[in-house]
């Protein structure tokens, strides 16, 4: 089996792809193939790890086109594996087109400055997250344990389980063509805060993700959806904030009467 | 003030703590019974003043997580649930499903970033810089773009995690490398009870990947090649929920004896629970067993073994998480308190980091200014450490460094495993030392500055060498078992010899033992039966 996986300096430069043999073990995955290169072949292959064990969201990375934790994906069976259907977008068109069978591509995750060969720069990323505000304002004075039901609980949780690995933010075609868009993580997030009743100041994050380049903004393909390796289905999210965003206007712009 | 990370903070281990954090919440439960079940867990090695301070700080900081919005798992009346979980005496685990690690970290980090802390992601610090009366600060590497950088600091707290990866078979992320014991030491603080490493009971088969505590909570049963639950052999009270040393000498012992399948595993049964039980607080864990085993727990039986989980020992640091040089702090898995002893149970390593994480921020901000600066001396150390990474750089790309860091995993993991005897380990402090002497001569193929993995692996190999060494030291001279170090040559605990803490420090540039007493207190120590 080959891993082709794209090399380069900053910004892409110098850019190439390498091809690597590998012997594959049962059970290997594309991020132990990773390793075994970088050890026994090119120990200059960059790439962020850390749990590999799909918890700590550092190894999103482009595998056959689709955005996914390489800790997670196996080698075996990769080019056989049913594809997630994503909408194409520019960036998963460029070429190579995919590789034959046998042969594994591995890329950076678009929509973000490619640092060195499989590491990009994650600045927009977490800097959209930050710009939802997302955190808690904790009540000083409160003493008391909350109360928080099972139900409500519930509803939220989904979205915490976010790992913020940006696989979403790789699939996004809207990332890729609007600078300006917040993403999917940042409104997952987002709508997490909203909907979790012990929070005090959800009228400042609805303004926030109101703005156009807010939950408006999404094209509603689900790309973030498919990719997710949490499950935390963004586009769900931004659903119900677009809904609560109309019914805002909708109250608004109704003229009042007696 | 900044936190200093080698990787973007919330790639941190903690978050992949999945069962949960202890604190005596109930209405029958107390804070001192939660202190017992931890002092007897520890088979009476922890400081019985620390663990007070543990378990009496527990409920103040499960409130605090509370107001800061922690998904918790609710009970159905709308308050903090809470688990039963090994060697405790109470439900007392608050849980949030299975991935409290998570939630918990990510909590901190989003009031990280409320309160505006600076963040320098993707450093690895090289050196501490300490003169005779106090801390100077730090010389840290930026993998980005491969700068060695001398920062001025009166105070350093080391979070830096365990070094659970100086062992081949573990749970561990792949960066738990023993960072901060190594520059510890290498500062003149000292290292305590390093033989106490925790393996795990419950680790998939292969991969090692963590398998909660919370499925044996929530009522999952261990079973060997017979269909037979046989802890019923080691801990006929306690079950499934004995601490998690015994359960893994029980499991390795059944594995040895021909009782495990393929000699190699056995079996964690959940599918009695039901499927909604395991969709709803064992998630995680059944996303892991179908990702990295293939099994659905809803209708097959996990694969598990052991597998090394937690460092009990680190940096030798006093309630207030002071080491033994002025200005250095630590808190958390990287520091030894000691609030673990020699195991520490399940829940505590979550509440350990918040407890103490807090007392060391309330010390740091205590620490009086010195006034002492040495801007020169920091500006040579970077110098230096600069040097030693082009020295580094000097080799192709054959140099067998990755052979190294396998050779001593798998001599960590063959001698100074769940059950050790004195003429292995003695033979594998010999090799441990050997693949040192070996390492200094390693070089790394990558010349280049930015990203430059191949020096952050290479630096990281030497500090898991140093904690090895500490490892290998403390245990040889150990002759008893005690909680997690089990010793066939002595398989009785002596408290006339042992009962006291094992110390490593550096002097020159040899590692040297030394032996501390143990803090007793309420909890007569008595034999450990579950």
């Amino acid at each position: 089996m080959r891993l082709k996986i794209w090399r380069s300096e900053k910004d892409g430069k110098n850019g190439r792809y390498d091809v690597f043999e590998i012997s594959p073990k049962p059970g290997m995955t594309v991020l132990e193939a990773l390793f075994e290169i970088q050890d026994a072949e090119d120990d200059s292959l960059g790439f962020r790890f850390a749990c590999r064990g799909a918890i700590c969201g550092s190894c999103a990375m482009m595998i056959n086109r689709e955005m996914r934790l390489a800790c997670r994906t196996q080698v075996a069976g990769l080019d056989e594996s049913k594809s997630l259907g994503l909408k194409m977008f520019p960036a998963l068109q460029r070429p190579p087109s995919l590789a034959p069978t046998g042969e594994i591509l591995v890329e950076p995750l678009p929509n973000l400055p490619i640092l060195k060969d499989l590491i990009v720069d994650m600045t927009r990323f977490y800097e959209t997250y930050r710009r939802i505000r997302p955190w808690i304002e904790p009540e000083a004075s409160r003493s008391e344990f909350s109360k928080m039901s099972q139900e409500d609980c519930a509803k939220v949780e989904k979205y915490g389980n976010c790992i913020l690995c940006a696989a979403c933010f790789g699939s996004c075609p809207v990332c890729e063509r609007d600078l300006q868009y917040v993403g999917p993580h940042a409104l997952a997030w987002a709508y997490r805060f909203i909907e979790d009743p012990r929070v005090g100041d959800e009228d400042t994050r609805m303004e926030i993700v109101s703005e156009d380049n807010g939950a408006p903004a999404c094209d509603f393909v689900y790309n973030c959806v498919k990719v997710c390796p949490k499950d935390v289905s963004p586009a769900g999210a931004i659903r119900r904030l677009r809904d609560m965003i109309e019914k805002t206007k909708g109250h608004a712009g109704r003229p009042r009467s007696q | 003030m900044a936190l200093l990370s080698k990787v973007h903070p919330i790639r941190s281990h903690s978050g992949a703590a999945q069962g949960g954090i202890n604190a005596a919440l109930g209405k029958n439960d107390s804070w001192e019974a939660h202190a017992f079940d931890t002092v007897k867990g520890s088979d009476y090695l922890a400081d019985q003043d620390s663990v007070d301070i543990l378990c009496k700080e527990a409920p103040g900081r499960i409130a605090d997580l509370d107001r800061f919005g922690t998904l918790f798992s609710r009970t159905p009346e709308g308050d903090i649930a809470q688990r039963p979980f090994g060697g405790a005496g109470f439900p007392r685990t608050c849980y949030a499903a299975d991935r409290t690690g998570h939630h918990l970290l990510h909590t901190m980090y989003q009031q990280c970033l409320r309160n505006g802390l600076r963040v320098l992601e993707e450093w690895f610090v090289l050196k501490l810089v300490v003169s005779e009366k106090a801390m100077l600060g730090l010389v840290a590497y930026h993998i980005p773009t491969g700068e060695v950088v001398p920062f001025k600091s009166r105070v350093v707290i080391l979070a830096t995690g365990g070094y659970g990866r100086i062992y081949s078979k573990s749970t561990n992320a792949i960066i738990n490398t023993g960072d901060g014991a190594a520059l510890a030491v290498d500062a003149g603080a000292q290292l305590m009870d390093m033989e106490f490493v925790q393996f795990h009971p419950t680790t998939l088969r292969g991969t090692n990947i963590l398998i909660s505590e919370a499925a044996r909570g929530e009522g999952g049963y261990l079973k060997n090649k017979h269909g037979e639950r046989f802890m019923s052999r080691y801990a006929k009270d306690a079950m499934e929920l004995a601490p998690r040393d015994i359960v893994a000498r029980s499991i390795q012992t059944e594995i040895d004896q021909g009782r495990g399948f393929d000699n190699d595993y056995i079996q964690l049964d959940l599918t009695h629970l039901g499927r909604d039980r395991i969709k709803s607080r064992l998630p995680g864990i059944r996303q892991i067993s179908m990702d990295f085993a293939g099994v659905d727990p809803i209708a097959e039986p996990i694969p598990i073994q052991p597998g090394q989980h937690y460092s009990m020992g680190g940096i030798e640091v006093d309630n207030q998480c002071k080491a033994a040089v002025d200005g250095l702090l630590s808190a958390g898995e990287s520091a030894c308190v000691s609030v673990h002893g020699a195991n520490r149970l399940g829940g505590n390593s979550l509440l350990e980091t918040l407890v103490f994480g807090k007392v060391a921020g309330e010390t740091a901000r205590a620490h009086p200014h010195t006034g002492i600066h040495d801007e020169k001396r920091l500006e040579t150390t970077a110098k230096i450490e600069s040097e030693r990474i082009e020295d580094i750089k000097g080799g192709s790309k054959q140099e067998p460094m990755a052979a190294l860091r396998t050779e001593m995993k798998d001599t960590m993991t063959a001698c100074f495993g769940v059950f050790r005897q004195g003429d292995r380990m003695a033979a594998g402090l010999t090799t441990i030392r050997d693949i040192r002497k070996r390492y200094m001569h390693s070089r790394v193929g990558d010349h280049g500055k930015e990203f430059n993995q191949a020096i952050v692996n290479h630096k990281e190999l030497g500090n898991m060498l140093t904690a090895a060494e500490a490892v290998a030291m403390e245990a040889l001279a150990r002759e008893e078992s005690r909680g997690s170090h089990s010793r066939m040559d002595f398989p009785n605990r002596d408290d006339s010899k042992f009962l006291r803490h094992s110390i490593v420090s550096m002097f020159g540039d040899t590692l040297r033992l030394s032996y501390k007493p143990v803090r007793l207190g309420r909890y007569p120590v008595k034999e450990r039966v579950y």
